[in-house]
């Protein structure tokens, strides 16, 4: 049998009703050379402390739920080797999100930024069933396929100095995922997200930093998104001004 | 001044969008020839010479070209600065910080359109 590592795990523990400030706690780990950080942890809660809160569900990095700061960086931790990590594995909860107990954060800012750019196809007019399928080219397909592979695991959001200074800011996913269905060929809601890229989280607030798409696990490229929609923003707010309605048809 | 920066957004990052493009071609190759080829002699200054100069720049589109090459990287630097100051914590100061910059910018490019007029 492959001999197990034994790695020390410092995990932060926050209890809102008990603590006042987020503390640390240190478990050593007999890890197998396999294991991913989520083994590690799973190990904590169910052999060492159950009180430990964690949040995941896949474990095959389609949930987007286990993303945690690992060693500071922003990390899926089912997909994380601990043979790939140091002696001392820091494990904190995801940056730049509220902490609701030890690692797990609060998603309803995200969800509300989420929903605001509406990620779903808009339609002036529904196609009657009658009238047969929405047909794409391979070419229109290329157009949002890398986007849509978001897992909404908001490591991008961890990761992101905008984020982190202007709360407000729609983030990296919201944007990805709003554009994604903006470049899709059969919906016609692009002008009505521009709007909302233009509005109080502007994407204009990107200062391109790039931690987005060094972070995303699924090689969405995010921060590709955040620019292709300010050039389509600007374009718009452009034709805007100098076509009569704004450009609208 | 937060809603106004936020009503503008959009022409200063087509400003600043453009300086990077004439910052990082247009101004690395004029760099490259005027400092550092033609001082080194690796290339001849004939073509620096002021009356040809002068005809390229007084034309139409040289005082354009001339014009865009000393304004839009203003913008550029301007912009990118002020992204500077909000990533490094200074969200809560933008409202004085952009305005400055963006006024230094607005400055420098009624300079330079001034100065491509009285060429
Ligand atoms: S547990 Fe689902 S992505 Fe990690």
């Amino acid at each position: 049998m492959a001999e197990t590592l034994v790695k020390k795990f410092v995990v932060t523990r926050f209890d809102p009703d008990k603590d006042e400030a987020p503390r640390t706690e240190s478990y050593e780990v007999p890890c197998h050379p396999d294991w991913k950080v989520l083994d590690a942890l799973n190990h904590i809660k169910d052999e060492i402390d159950g009180s430990l809160a964690h949040r995941w569900s896949c474990r095959m990095s389609v949930c987007g739920s286990c993303g945690m700061n690992v060693n500071g960086q922003p990390t899926l931790t089912c997909k994380k080797a601990v043979s790939d990590l140091p002696d001392t594995v820091e494990v904190t909860p995801l940056a730049n999100f509220p902490v609701v107990r030890d690692l797990v954060v609060e998603l309803d800012g995200f969800m509300e930024k989420l929903k605001s750019v509406k990620p779903w196809i808009i339609r002036a007019k529904e196609k009657a069933v009658e009238e047969g399928p929405m047909r794409q080219s391979q070419a229109e397909l290329e157009e949002f396929k890398q986007f849509s592979m978001c897992i909404n695991c908001m490591l991008c959001y961890a990761a992101c100095p905008v984020v982190a200074n202007e709360p407000e800011f729609l983030g990296p996913a919201a944007i990805a995922l709003g554009h994604r269905y903006s470049v899709d060929s059969r919906d016609e809601g692009a002008a009505e997200r521009n709007e909302i890229f233009r509005g109080e989280g502007t994407v204009f607030a990107c200062s391109y930093a790039n931690e987005c798409s060094e972070v995303c696990p699924k090689h969405v490229d995010p921060a590709a998104a955040v620019n292709q929609a300010k050039f389509n923003a600007v374009i718009d707010w452009a034709a805007g001004l100098v076509l009569p309605r704004g450009g609208k048809e | 001044m937060k809603h106004l920066l936020l009503k503008i957004e959009p022409l200063i990052w087509l400003l600043f969008g453009q300086g990077i493009l004439l910052g990082t071609i247009l101004l690395t190759g004029w760099i490259l020839v005027v400092n550092l080829g033609v001082p080194l002699g690796l290339i001849s200054d004939d073509g620096l010479a002021f009356q040809r100069a002068h005809e390229l720049g007084s034309s139409l589109v040289g005082r354009l070209v001339l014009a865009a090459l000393c304004a839009l990287p203003l913008w550029k630097g301007a912009h990118h600065m002020r992204h500077v100051s909000i990533d490094s914590g200074g969200a809560g100061r933008d409202a004085v910080v952009a305005p400055l910059l963006y006024g230094v910018a607005a400055l420098g490019s009624l300079l330079a359109i001034a100065a491509v007029i009285r060429l």
